[in-house]
């Protein structure tokens, strides 16, 4: 848990990936391209001292990802977003089954989410069926911009797509995250497109949608949609790091979603490995909005925030019982296996850890 | 020789007058001039032939910008009467030799994309639009700082506009003034800086919202007129507009900066 001014702060990364680019498994020039891209916003965005190089960028394996996270207890669960990218990458990018190697081992640390592409027709949705049976999937992680044969992308209020979204609502997969960023390519079309969502999110009220990246860089449209639509949440990936380097267009991008979300709805996620939670929590802990925007927007960057962005609001949307995870992480795997008994000990001073 | 302002009534183009037009060209997503931003990397006048070499923040920036700001380069060039050729040399994009190319013989985006489906018009439309609620924002704050209220400010037309002069009388042209904005019916007037008006002006002409002396001049980011009552919705959507431009912006800065030390680091090996 972090330490902050003697208070505890439970964190749940809700957006970690355990991916592999290595060129052994790149099938496409579209594969060695997007892993470049991300390099480009992982150097963009990290302190010079904390970038990693290309090779590791690449892969860097279970045990790495274990350290990093929980290492200095900086954070105490993440949920996997996959991300399939197929016709790119042999055995896939960043899949439920790839992920699943680390979230089958210490479930008690790890929320596995799946995915559905609804191109895939009807052997998607047993796609779909599958991962709920094998693993109990509570939510998954779409990406429209998804390449597929000639296909560059879909969308959210697609029929098809609407299927899938029935199914999920049917099989109690509720947490729906969608990767709203960056035009990348594919050229024109405007896959990440934030407004397909609006017409979900009203179809599906009983379905959590989470906007990955806040829309960036349509954070006006999604900022809007999300002030209509109660069941549609904002998750920090891309605009947490702006807290290291760019803190006023943190503090404004803050002020921003808190003013039209609220602080019910904002979720904490570092996007591992694009950036590091292991430096990232603590400058998202430490950021402080501006005078100016506190006065502008009358909204706060307090304790009570920082506990609902960072964790509780996670912590609802996926029924984690957080007092019940702190006793249980008194004596966990990775718990004995960084030596971070006494931290989860309850009462005891923060003084006593490291 | 190097080329001086002299030259400006020569047979040749200046580069004082091509960096003046270049200015002009807009990034669509942050609405601001490419020449601020530093996209411009060399001007090369030989004669009456133009070069422009342009070099955007990543290689992958979406190629319907990339598009978009390049065909506007040429053609903000070409407006010049001592220009008789211009040509766009786009480097470090993914995409670089279909632009190039395009942009160069005049082919429309779907001719050099075949692959897109359909053109860039509908992106550039979108994009002025988000630019002129953006610009609306700044234009508000300067008459809510001159002191009026979002009643006044949604009841404003063209025709309550009169630009003046520095000294206060009236003025057509393109002067560094303020502007007299007659209020209710005409009753009493304030002034208010020139530039943010004159940069929202621009834009709600471009997208076809403001033409007539007696059109509405603010309007939601969907085009309707305001409601007094909803005003400081508005307002907030507008002020949320120039959050995201320069949200993005940042994006943009930082990957730029990470490209130029990156190159910098292997000119030094």
């Amino acid at each position: 848990m972090y330490q902050h001014n003697g208070e505890e702060i439970f964190v749940i990364d809700a957006h970690v990936h355990l991916w592999d680019a290595t060129e052994e498994n790149i099938q496409h020039d579209g594969g060695e391209e997007f892993i470049r891209c991300f390099y480009d916003y992982h150097t963009t965005f990290t302190p010079e001292e904390r970038q990693w190089g290309m090779d590791e960028y690449r892969y860097y394996g279970p045990d790495r990802m274990l350290e990093d996270m929980f290492g200095n207890a900086a954070v105490d669960m993440g949920i996997f977003q996959p991300t399939y990218l197929s016709d790119f990458y042999e055995e896939g990018f960043n899949t439920t089954e790839q992920n699943a190697e680390l979230a089958t081992e210490y479930p008690e640390r790890f929320v596995l989410n799946g995915s559905f592409d609804p191109r895939d027709a009807d052997p998607g949705i047993e796609y779909l069926e599958e991962l709920h049976e094998k693993y109990d999937i509570p939510g998954v992680k779409l990406y429209t911009a998804e390449w597929r044969g000639d296909s560059k992308g879909w969308r959210l209020d697609d029929e098809e797509a609407f299927r899938f979204l029935e199914r999920c609502e049917e099989l109690g997969i509720e947490n729906i995250h969608t990767h709203k960023g960056p035009t990348i390519r594919p050229l024109n079309r405007d896959a990440f497109d934030v407004k397909d969502v609006d017409d979900a999110a009203s179809s599906f009220s009983g379905l959590n949608f989470i906007v990955e990246h806040v829309g960036l860089p349509r954070l006006d449209d999604f900022c809007w949609i999300a002030g209509q639509e109660p069941n549609v949440y904002g998750g920090l990936a891309v605009a947490a790091p702006f807290a290291q380097n760019r803190p006023g267009k943190f503090s404004e991008i803050m002020s921003e979603l808190l003013w039209w979300l609220g602080e019910d709805r904002v979720l904490f996620g570092s996007d591992y490995a694009l950036w590091n939670p292991d430096w990232l929590v603590e400058e998202v802990m430490e950021a402080e909005l501006t005078e100016e925007h506190r006065t502008e927007y009358g909204v706060e960057w307090d304790l009570e925030t920082k506990r609902k962005v960072m964790g509780e609001n996670a912590a609802k949307l996926y029924d984690i019982d957080i007092e019940a995870k702190r006793r249980q992480f008194q004596e966990d795997e990775i718990s004995q296996r960084f030596g971070l008994e006494d931290h989860y000990a309850g009462g005891e001073p923060a003084a006593a850890d490291d | 020789m190097g080329r001086t302002e002299a030259d400006a009534d020569g047979p040749e183009p200046t580069r004082a007058a091509v960096r003046d037009r270049l200015d002009r060209v807009t990034d669509p997503e942050l609405d601001r001039s490419i020449v601020e931003l530093e996209y411009v990397d060399g001007i090369e006048i030989d004669g009456r032939r133009v070069e422009v070499e342009i070099t955007l923040p990543t290689a992958w920036c979406s190629p319907a910008f990339a598009w978009m700001m390049t065909v506007d380069a040429r053609d903000e060039v070409a407006t010049l009467a001592a220009v008789e050729v211009v040509r766009i040399t786009l480097r470090e994009h993914m995409h670089e030799a279909e632009i190039n190319r395009g942009v160069n013989e005049r082919r429309s985006f779907a001719e050099a994309f075949p692959d897109a489906d359909g053109d860039v018009e509908a992106v550039r439309a979108e994009l002025d639009e988000k630019a002129r609620v953006a610009r609306q924002y700044d234009a508000t704050e300067a008459l809510l700082e001159a002191g009026l209220d979002g009643e006044a400010i949604t009841g404003l037309r063209l025709a309550d506009l009169e630009p003046l002069e520095a000294d206060g009388t009236p003025d057509d042209g393109e002067a560094t003034g303020s502007f007299a904005v007659y209020v209710a019916d005409r009753s009493f007037v304030v002034r208010v800086p020139r530039a943010p008006i004159e940069r929202y002006l621009e834009k709600a002409r471009e997208t076809d919202l403001v033409s007539e002396a007696d059109d509405v001049l603010f309007r939601t980011p969907e085009g309707e007129p305001i409601d007094p009552n909803s005003f400081d919705l508005v307002h907030r959507r507008g002020r949320l507009a120039t959050v995201n431009m320069s949200s993005q912006g940042g994006i943009c800065d930082g990957l730029r900066e990470a490209r130029e030390k990156r190159l910098e680091e292997s000119a030094d090996d």
